[in-house]
């Protein structure tokens, strides 16, 4: 199949769901000719438009607030917001407006957006540059949080959660923007909430979500030149959470690694484990319940301590590597 | 329904058992099956169990008690009973006729008689622990007892958490398996961390031929005593001393000649045989004197090379094993070694051994060439660095550096040597010295 | 409110070493030696070195993430910031924050940002702790023309304007939010008109006019610290450089840009400098020669610095 770039993946999402709902707009900062902070929407003012392809000011909130608006009134609009940590000044209208409007109505409107934001560390962007903040977004009823760790996964679900009547948080990683992968070339969806078994094992289960996927592959390729096989399972949205395929491996497997690259403390990773700890794969727990994390601390600039900060493939390995081997 | 608590009756020939200790409190909640007080025969030291679920009172006897068997020690009541008036103990003349029974309709148990004031929190909190408040020194106004008096007196007399209750550490999914099999956890060592017991422990245990018996009648002999002891030492043994086994064949010939030509002797003077043991012990002591790292110990970081060289025996009980020492066995005789041998031996099997025959060792041989076993290895005897295991002697046909075939006498001896302190070539070099003094007892002299 | 010709000379110096320090910086960059990104004020300089001439040493300024230039002119060492800049252990923050987050708190400059707007809400504390306090210093606050549209901003100003607070709000107008041209991005011809609606004065002055943009300024300080409340100050100028390195300048024309380097701020101070007789040629280019020396001499302090030792990673995140 042809290969597309995470960023590539998501950009033919776009053009193909602008091209096929008139009702589909993109705003945001400099995502017109600038084609955004990181090139995902190069191109696509030169197709679509200044009046489809909209850029803002540096107004975060305003962005919240105008795609809130605009769904509630019958467009489909996917903003962008540069950097995660930037969607700390549009919480106000996706927290309190955006996800309430549905319930607060009687279900009698709806919110269909999409807003799109990349996260992580990696770049050198230091501590406001490279947060993880998709559980604060998993915390509020009525957002719905996608995390795609693949191409593939990135264009099926911006598909699926443009056509969702939901707001939709999708979030992507800085540095997956450039990993290539097989991409059909016709439109498709992934639908909101279905997981996905990235990796059949045995041994142990890795649960990843976004670039932690990658790494958690590339451990368990290294662990199964020693024997250890590991399955890795990509949730692939947050919220609605598929949980039954993640039980249904950790009954099989014994024992589970959470691995993200937010904060441990509050992270998605509790929500996790604890979601296995109360099913019924409670009872085939062979060892506790790992969560492998980015330290409970702000990204630094220097490049070792960054490195050093988020969960890399051989800290996976070495976690794997203890708990399937029972000394976890 | 009140339940009592009698003394049992343990043995045939029992009539009366001495209180040890109480492990619970009166007052306190005891479980069905629960350690309740532990008692000592004769014979025997041993826990007796609770045999119902509730709350312990009534006590009537303490440590140092000696009662006899089957009379009621004390009650199981249930949450509110009282002590029924037809129980009231008669073993106890002294008491007055009471009136009534004391009408306290509380879920709690009634407080202790009060000779001090007390506060109803502390009344409370003793009553719920069986404590008798008779016992505590007031620190309140007027020396009333306080809750916080209690508490103290609390600490002090119940024992510390982890003595009363040994949980069994393991996985939910070796739980799970445990159930679904019919295995007890409690049996089955951990090879998690902290001794946690996984899955796989219990598929092991499962899988063994014990577990496919336990449906049918099966003997349970608690692990304890000596048995627990070889069973902790052996472990320890095994896990953190990475053993290395050699072996190698001797030709006893020489060896069985020279051991007849010194019985030939005693009998003429009327003297003790010499045994096997004792020149084996000779031999290995003279040999050790030549290779100091077989007769070392690992000890923090550093290996210890031992200026003594004392030869542990191990001698096989109906119930075990023990391993009396010959001490400075390379300065003695081969007669002076028999005898000390014999009379090692039977000391142990008369239970008479002292603290200083089975201590100090360097160094162990196991013989089970008695038992007709050809060759086999042994664990360390930690913290010696190696163990020789030896095999019978028999004739075998055996060629010789030309190829004739002729049939000698042949012993297989096994040496086991801690990996961290004796690497393969020095534990060769020690076998092979040493097979060439037993091809060669003349060298005893050396 | 003249400037003394020594004065003047050390700002000239201060606008050299700014070019110097950014010029090099983005040299380090090239060879591999920085990672992350930066912003550079090539071309901007007069905008910081004019306002905070107008300060006192003992003033406070709050800066943006194209802060180099309000460091250097806040009096910050040169080698702290190349050390930060190289996110060694050595500098302002210890490796930890890099280019966009120096900070420099005991000479009073509070820290660059790397949240558009981040700074001009906190500059409404600063000033209320000021006055709280009763010290007799102010705070400038920096930020960008793209910050002007930020809820903050208006959020701030209006605060800042009923409490009086001794508060000097600077906007470096420098043409572009990013790719967003402030054509695009205002309706009104002046963003120091939006100090009317908070009943602030609000000054437009050329931002690549030194002298302008401390006169301008003095102004503002002197109302501040007499108790009167803040000013808007727009100091009209132009990146040179892109917004940060990953800019491919597709929003603007090669002429335009070309057009505003004819008006190159340190340039025009120097021959006005020059033409006032308080310099010759020659020591105009002793001055350029001595910023590039010590931007070098930052370097090599950098370069041998340690970097921060892995053990010490959690330090710092609480007090």
């Amino acid at each position: 199949m042809r290969e597309l770039s995470y960023a590539e993946a998501i950009r033919e999402a776009l053009r193909q769901e602008m091209q096929r709902d008139e009702r589909v707009f993109i705003i945001g900062e400099d995502v017109g000719v600038y084609g955004g902070a990181f090139g995902v929407t190069l191109g696509l003012v030169e197709e679509f438009g200044e009046e489809r392809v909209i850029d803002t000011p540096i107004s975060e909130l305003g962005i919240a607030g105008a795609i809130t608006g605009a769904a509630l009134t019958g467009m489909r609009p996917v903003g962008e917001i540069m950097f995660m940590d930037f969607t700390t000044l549009a919480m106000e209208q996706l927290v309190n407006q955006a996800a309430k409007i549905r319930f607060m109505f009687g279900g009698k409107a709806k919110v269909p957006f999409v807003l799109r934001t990349p996260a992580g560390s990696g770049t050198g962007a230091a501590a406001q540059h490279s947060q993880s903040l998709e559980n604060w977004f998993v915390h509020v009823p009525g957002l719905k949080v996608v995390m795609p760790s693949t191409p593939y996964d990135a264009k099926g679900l911006l598909i699926a959660s443009i056509r969702d009547d939901n707001p939709v948080i999708f979030i992507e990683h800085k540095l997956l923007y450039k990993v290539k992968g097989p991409v059909p070339e016709e439109p498709y969806t992934i639908p909101l909430g279905t997981a996905e078994v990235k990796r059949e094992g045995r041994d142990l289960t890795i649960i990843a979500t976004s670039i932690m996927v990658q790494r958690s592959l590339e451990a368990a390729q290294q662990l199964a030149e020693e024997g250890i096989e590991v399955e890795v399972i990509d949730p692939r949205t947050l919220k609605p959470l598929d949980k039954e395929p993640l039980i249904r491996s950790v009954m099989k497997t014994g024992r589970v690694l959470i691995v993200h690259e937010a904060c441990k403390t509050g992270g998605y990773g509790g929500e996790l484990a604890a979601v296995i700890a109360e099913s019924e794969a409670f009872d085939y727990l062979d060892a506790p319940i790992i969560r492998l994390a980015g330290r409970d601390m702000p990204i630094s600039y220097n490049r070792t301590l960054e490195y050093h900060t988020v969960p890399q493939v051989e800290n996976i390995v070495q976690a794997a590597r203890d708990l399937a081997r029972g000394r976890m | 329904m009140a339940t009592s608590v009698i003394m049992p009756k343990l043995e045939m020939d029992q009539e009366t058992a001495t209180v040890i200790q109480w492990l619970k409190q009166e007052g306190e909640t005891v479980t069905k099956g629960e350690p309740l007080l532990v008692v000592e025969t004769s014979k025997i030291t041993i826990e007796i169990e609770a045999p119902a679920s509730g709350i312990l009172a009534g006590v009537r006897v303490g440590p140092g008690d000696v009662v006899p068997v089957t009379e009621v020690i004390a009650y199981i009541l249930q949450p509110g009973e009282e002590l029924p008036a037809e129980l009231t103990p008669e073993a106890e003349p002294a008491l007055p006729p009471s009136p009534a029974p004391a009408p306290t309709p509380d879920v709690t148990p009634s407080p202790p008689s009060v000779s001090r004031p007390a506060t109803p929190v502390a009344q409370r909190l003793a009553a719920a622990h069986g404590l008798d408040l008779s016992t505590i020194v007031g620190t309140g106004p007027g020396g009333e007892i306080t809750k916080a008096d209690v508490e103290k007196a609390l600490a002090v007399s119940q024992p510390p958490a982890e003595a009363q209750t040994e949980k069994v550490r393991a996985t939910p999914a070796a739980r799970r398996i445990a159930r679904e099999r019919g295995v007890d956890l409690s049996t089955i060592a951990g090879s998690g961390p902290r001794g946690r017991v996984q899955a796989a422990d219990v598929l092991a245990a499962a899988a063994g031929p014990a577990a496919e018996v336990a449906r049918a009648e099966v003997t349970v002999i608690p692990l304890q005593g000596m048995r627990r002891t070889i069973a902790e030492r052996m472990t320890a043994s095994y896990q953190t001393a990475p053993h290395i086994t050699l072996t190698v064949r001797v030709d006893m010939g020489a060896f069985e000649e020279a051991r007849a030509q010194l019985n030939a002797r005693a009998e003429a003077t009327g003297q003790p045989r010499i045994s096997v043991t004792a020149l084996l012990v000779k031999a290995v002591a003279q040999t050790l004197r030549r290779h100091p790292w077989l007769n070392s110990t690992l000890r923090d970081q550093e290996i210890h090379l031992l200026p003594e060289i004392n030869i542990n025996v191990a001698v096989a009980l109906d119930d075990g094993l023990i391993v009396p020492v010959v001490h400075g066995a390379d300065g003695k005789s081969v007669a002076e070694i028999s005898a000390e041998v014999r009379d090692l031996v039977a000391r142990a099997r008369e239970g008479r051994l002292t603290p200083a025959d089975v201590t100090g060792g360097t160094f162990t041989i196991s013989n089970l060439g008695p038992f007709g076993i050809e060759q086999f290895t042994a664990i360390i005897n930690p913290p010696q660095a190696a163990i020789l295991a030896v095999g019978i002697t028999r004739p075998e046909p055996v060629a010789d550096e030309e190829g004739r075939v002729t049939v000698r006498p042949v012993m297989r001896m096994t040496l086991s040597a801690d990996h961290r302190i004796v690497d393969g070539a020095v534990a060769a070099h020690f076998l092979t010295d040493l097979r060439e003094v037993l091809e060669n007892p003349i060298l005893l002299l050396w | 409110m003249t400037l003394s010709e020594a004065k003047k000379r050390e700002l000239l110096r201060q606008m050299y070493t700014i070019r110097a320090f950014e010029e090099k910086a983005e040299q380090l960059y090239a060879m591999g030696k920085i990672h992350g990104t930066m912003h550079l004020s090539i071309g901007m300089e007069a905008s910081a070195v004019g306002s905070i001439a107008a300060l006192r040493p003992d003033d406070l300024i709050l800066s943006t993430h194209r802060g180099h230039g309000h460091c250097i002119a806040k009096g910050a060492d040169l080698r702290l910031m190349m050390a930060e800049f190289m996110g060694k252990e050595t500098g302002y923050c210890r490796g930890r924050g890099g280019s966009m987050h120096i900070a420099d708190v005991e000479g009073g400059n509070l820290g660059a940002n790397g949240v558009v707007g981040g700074g001009i809400p906190i500059a409404v504390g600063v000033g209320l702790s000021l006055k709280m306090q009763k010290r007799d210093q102010i705070i400038l606050c920096f930020f960008g023309d793209g910050a002007a549209n930020l809820g903050p901003f208006h959020e701030a100003l209006n605060m800042a304007a009923i409490w009086k607070l001794p508060v000097v709000f600077v906007c470096e107008n420098n043409q572009y939010a990013m790719s967003f041209s402030v054509k695009k991005a205002f309706p009104i011809e002046r963003i120091s008109d939006r100090a009317a609606a908070y009943g602030m004065p609000g000054v437009t002055v050329d931002g690549n006019d030194l002298m302008a943009v401390y006169e301008a300024v003095s102004q503002a300080v002197k109302r501040a610290r007499s108790g009167e409340g803040p000013t808007l100050i727009e100091n009209v100028t132009y990146r040179w450089r892109g917004h940060s390195k990953s800019d491919a300048n597709r929003y603007r024309t090669r002429e335009e840009i070309e057009a505003w380097k004819q008006k190159c701020p340190i340039k025009r101070f120097r021959a006005r400098l020059i033409e006032e007789g308080i310099l010759t040629e020659e020591e105009a280019d002793r001055i350029e020669q001595e910023a590039y020396a010590a931007v070098d001499a930052a370097v090599a302090f950098a370069e041998t610095s340690p970097e921060p030792a892995l053990e010490t990673i959690e330090e710092g995140v609480y007090a």
